[in-house]
């Protein structure tokens, strides 16, 4: 499992193609948002959580697609197959390494976030909905990733798949992060860790009993 | 060319004459409603649409289980024919709960809870639709259907529950607190009027599906004879 | 709503209701039975073709 993480880590750091395109893409979101809005510093508060956890999503697709392609293209996928691993080891390797991605691209996008916006988001509360929503979207985008790019209509197709399954913890990470940055008492925001952590749990169990038939062949 | 099962013929007739039946219990038998008036009708039907939409896709999510543990193609064509009547019957309930509250709230649209919930299970199965159009090889198709179908249904009450946390006006039939706009105590007649509704339209949803299912079959029998021929 | 005495009309929104309730409905049963008449039209289509195949 960690050969696969280390695998897609080694690549990366080669090409740095995936990172350098999510980081990207990430920044221009930020910047058509705050001109779509016309972001004030007294509206800031309220949309902040929101704008960021939409260019997290965004951002998350691009590199769950890219990360999967890859593998199809130069038949990765299917040496990786033959390889004598545990299927579910090939899905928590992928996973895993998704996940590095987006924390690497988030913990760049958050100190910039943090300046051009003028607001502080290095709150540990805040690092934990981010840690518990990327890992839901991430444990979901990949498996859904991996049926989408063996489909003829592979780079439409994520984002249609992905956005309705993944809409219940991208609400409770917006409605928990703001919460935390507008200084909610701890009680406001427990519901929404909840729902973020059951979907999670259930998630994550899920794909991984599944995964097996999607790369089946 | 095979012929229409004797006991689907039957079905079918018995399902047309209890959707009759259950219009007239809707339309005449039950008291038009005080404070809506006649609008509250729609209500019957609307709720009844909504459960074949729930029972279509309850019923996709267990054949795409079955298929995966047994690997036989028609628990995939029983997922992909609930997927289709699912689809045509939530669309419907959107529709009419929209006309419903046109009426009573004043609106055709408000951000409540099973809204949402409603539209986005919606997209979730014309998405599922759509990765099958996109994949040629059946087995494929029919695996990754089952595991959408999965994903997509255990997502919908989370859905739900994430937006719920948000206040709803949605009113609550059974057991909710009725101060919410449009919120009523039925009659035993209304009663009536819609737990046969709710029968009726399970019938509905059974015979529907029944004769979905089987012109899925007959489409792929009949894709598998036309290779076979001009494989000849 | 509150303190409302006569029941508002709201004949109307019934009637569209049950248009589209019924009129979907409708339109679904048609199209499976119009997908059922060209697979029973294809299949004979098949099946003469399978007849001359054979009788060649």
């Amino acid at each position: 499992m960690f050969a696969i993480v280390w695998k897609d880590m080694a690549a990366e750091l080669r090409s740095r193609e995936l990172l350098g395109a999510m980081l990207v893409f990430a920044l221009l979101v930020i910047l058509i948002f705050n001109f779509a809005l016309e972001l004030s510093l007294r509206t800031m508060e309220t949309v902040t959580a929101g704008v960021l956890w939409v260019t997290f999503t965004f951002a998350g697709t691009l590199g769950l697609n890219r990360s999967m392609s890859i593998e199809k293209d130069r038949g990765c996928l299917d040496g990786l197959l033959l390889a004598p691993v545990d299927r579910s080891a090939l899905y928590f390797g992928k996973a895993l390494g998704n996940l590095i991605f987006m924390f690497i691209v988030e913990a760049i996008v958050l100190p910039i976030f943090s300046m051009l916006y003028g607001v502080n988001l290095f709150n540990p509360m805040l690092l934990v909905v981010i840690l518990l929503g990327s890992l839901g979207y991430v444990a979901v985008g990949t498996l859904l990733a991996s049926m989408a790019v063996q489909a003829r209509t592979r780079d439409v197709l994520l984002p249609i798949l992905l956005f309705p399954i993944v809409l219940p913890i991208v609400v409770a990470a917006v409605k928990a992060s703001n919460g935390i940055l507008q200084g909610f008492a701890m009680a406001e925001i427990w519901p929404w860790l909840n729902i973020m952590i059951a979907y999670d749990v259930i998630f994550v169990a899920v794909a991984f009993m599944v995964f097996d038939y999607v790369v089946e062949e | 060319m095979d012929p229409m099962p004797k006991t689907l013929k039957a079905l079918s007739w018995l399902t047309g004459a209890l959707l009759i039946a259950a219009l007239y219990m809707v339309w005449i038998y039950a008291p038009r409603e005080a404070v809506m008036g006649d609008v509250q009708r729609v209500f019957y039907f609307h709720v009844a649409v909504g459960w074949v939409g729930m029972l279509a896709f309850l019923a996709t999510a267990a054949a795409g289980v079955i298929y995966l543990l047994r690997g036989e193609l028609r628990w995939d064509r029983l997922a992909l024919s609930s997927v289709e009547i699912g689809v045509v019957f939530i669309l419907v309930n959107i529709v009419t709960g929209s006309i419903w509250a046109r009426a009573v709230w004043g609106t055709w649209w408000t951000w409540d809870p099973r809204l949402v919930t409603a539209t986005i299970m919606e997209l979730i199965y014309v998405a599922y639709l759509m990765l099958r159009q996109g994949i040629d090889d059946p087995n494929r198709r029919a695996r990754f259907g089952a595991v959408y179908g999965i994903f997509g249904f255990i997502s919908v009450p989370i859905t739900f529950l994430s937006i719920r946390l948000l206040r709803t006006i949605h009113p609550v039939v059974f057991g909710g607190e009725s101060t919410v706009d449009g919120s009523f105590n039925m009659e035993p007649e209304m009663l009536q009027a819609f737990m046969f509704s709710l029968l009726t339209f399970t019938f509905v949803f059974v015979t529907l599906l029944w004769h979905r299912f089987r012109l899925q079959t007959r489409t792929e029998q009949l894709e598998q004879r036309k290779m076979s021929a001009l494989s000849e | 709503m509150i303190l409302q005495s006569t029941t508002p009309d709201t004949f109307a929104f019934m009637v569209l209701g049950y248009a589209v309730i019924l009129g979907t409905m409708a339109l679904y049963i048609l199209s499976i039975f119009l997908r059922d008449r060209r697979i029973d039209h294809e299949t004979r289509l098949v099946e003469a073709l399978e007849t001359e195949e054979q009788n060649k």
